[in-house]
């Protein structure tokens, strides 16, 4: 069996576009013909600068960092989802990604055929996911509810079934972005049993949190990131008494 | 560059994932509707009850000819159609997904390409009754649309490619191909005969337009029970190179923009 991995190396990510509404079809064919300089207002904005990190077998990794400093993008980045714009992302190992729980369901399809198909896209095999239905459906305790379209449901029983299902795979490669609460406060309690479970299962695990305890529950190291930039990456205890340090005293 | 040979390659693999997608979709479209998929039999047949007559009278042909004429033209036109309208929204309504799933996002692309072919399948299923009716219904004739129907997805899949990256960047394009293509409907010969064209010497209007040629390697050997000339195949074929080749081009240059304009 091959050692799971992520290594990324000179990563950047610069997110480049246009604000206002001249960016259709009718402005891109007019410019030609436009009177006088058209400019577009155009921005800029570098979410990642030369990040160079190695994640190897059985780390877990926690993200701190204020809001809007890249974590996200990082995440998204070291799952695939975003093309870096520079540098390289190599990994090895089936990558499980667990960003969000509110978008990325068929309104029209039931709850059941909703399970299936987030299962597939995470991965799983068919025949993996026919033998864990029954679980999956009984975490979410949606019962009768799952026979209907999801369009009906509200939004706690949207999250109830994306957690189920996500929680239900056996990670590799897992990336949490601060996906802790979910639901009313029965289901949060188990929720928050059934996530510590999970996250121990993963083999390596990348999560973002502004919660220090579940950090140093978690993490033995810890990266902190500033302006897309890593600050300091080293063990948990130390970064996270520098970081309360100096976000406290500014 | 490599990025994308790597995700579509990875994309095809995953073969599993966009089929169960496809007939998903296809399912929920027909949810709780008692009909189900006979709707589009159905809707097919008031068509050609409709058109049939209407058009009989003006265009003076036999209904033998004419009526399994018009049911496959307009069917394997609607494929073509849907491929270069609303496949448009197949990364745009995919946006749930392709944000929080590591799969490559050309999996939703193959998942519009079954939903396009099992819509064409059901409703190319009421032209069995129609050629049974007038005794021209040719088993081998089928078979031998095989060929056509896959140089016709071949194409339907580059369309879908072209309009699923475009229409991220551009959303208005899915309404303005909806335009243009309604008179391209009008000068290819869906619902008259080619040959009239060729009569009035027109057959311009037909021998420069694609779609006449994946229309015909499709639809001929279904009618004629044989083989269409090399000459359409030869059309087809060209026609997928080229439509290819802007695909290929189109993707390559806003593959790595797709999420971020999402």
């Amino acid at each position: 069996m091959n050692d799971i991995y992520l290594r990324l190396s000179g990563v950047a990510m610069t997110f480049e576009g246009q604000t206002g509404a001249d960016d259709g079809l009718i402005a891109l064919l007019t410019r030609p013909f436009a009177k006088g300089p058209a400019k577009p207002q155009t921005y800029r904005v570098e979410a990642l600068k030369d990040i160079n990190l190695e994640i190897r077998h059985g780390e877990r990794v926690g993200l701190l960092g204020l809001n809007g400093v890249g974590k996200s993008t990082l995440l998204k980045v070291m799952a695939g989802i975003y093309p870096p714009t520079a540098g390289r992302v190599q990994k090895q190992g089936h990558i499980c990604p667990m960003f969000e729980f509110a978008t990325g369901f068929e309104m029209n399809q039931s709850g059941w055929d909703n399970i299936r198909t987030r299962a597939l896209l995470l991965g799983m095999s068919r025949d993996e996911i026919e033998s864990k239905l029954q679980e999956i459906a009984e975490f979410t305790e949606l019962g009768e509810f799952l026979s209907y379209p999801v369009r009906t449901y509200s939004s706690g029983m949207f999250i109830r079934l994306a957690f189920a299902v996500s929680t239900s795979i056996n990670p590799e490669i897992l990336l949490l972005d601060e996906v802790m609460g979910a639901g009313d406060v029965r289901f949060a309690e188990k929720a928050k049993k059934r996530m510590f479970e999970f996250m121990e299962q993963g083999k390596i695990l990348v999560f973002s949190s502004h919660n220090f305890d579940l950090l140093a529950t978690f993490c033995e190291r810890t990266i902190w990131l500033d302006k897309g930039q890593i600050v300091a990456d080293g063990p948990t205890s130390e970064v996270t008494a520098t970081y309360q340090d100096l976000v406290t005293h500014y | 560059m490599p990025n994308l040979l790597n995700d579509t390659i990875q994309a095809l693999r995953a073969w599993r994932v966009w089929m169960f997608l496809g007939v998903q979709d296809v399912k929920a479209r027909f949810r709780r509707s008692a009909l189900g998929p006979l709707w589009i039999v159905l809707n097919m047949a008031f068509f050609v009850v409709g058109a049939g007559l209407l058009y009989g009278v003006m265009i003076k042909q036999p209904m033998k000819i004419l009526l399994p004429y018009l049911v496959s033209g307009f069917t394997i036109w609607g494929s073509i159609l849907a491929s270069l309208t609303e496949s448009g929204w197949a990364f745009v309504g995919a946006e749930g997904y392709i944000k929080q799933f590591c799969y490559p996002k050309q999996i939703y692309l193959m998942r519009t390409l079954v939903y396009n072919f099992l819509i064409l399948f059901v409703t190319l299923c009421s032209l069995i009754p129609v050629q049974l009716y007038f005794h021209t219904f040719y088993i081998i004739g089928w078979l031998l649309a095989i060929p056509g129907f896959l140089l016709l997805a071949i194409a339907v899949l580059a369309h879908i490619t072209i309009c699923a990256y475009l229409g991220v960047r551009f959303r208005d394009l899915p309404h303005a191909a909806g335009g243009i293509l309604q008179v391209a409907f009008f000068v290819t010969p869906v619902m008259f005969p080619a040959t009239m064209l060729k009569e009035r010497h027109f057959d311009w209007i037909y021998r420069f337009n694609p779609f006449y040629y994946l229309l015909e390697v499709a639809r001929y050997p279904l009618l004629e029970g044989k083989l269409p000339a090399l000459d359409v195949y030869a059309g087809a074929s060209i026609y997928i190179v080229l439509v290819w080749a802007i695909a290929f081009l189109v993707a390559r240059s806003l593959d790595s923009r797709v999420v971020i304009l999402l």
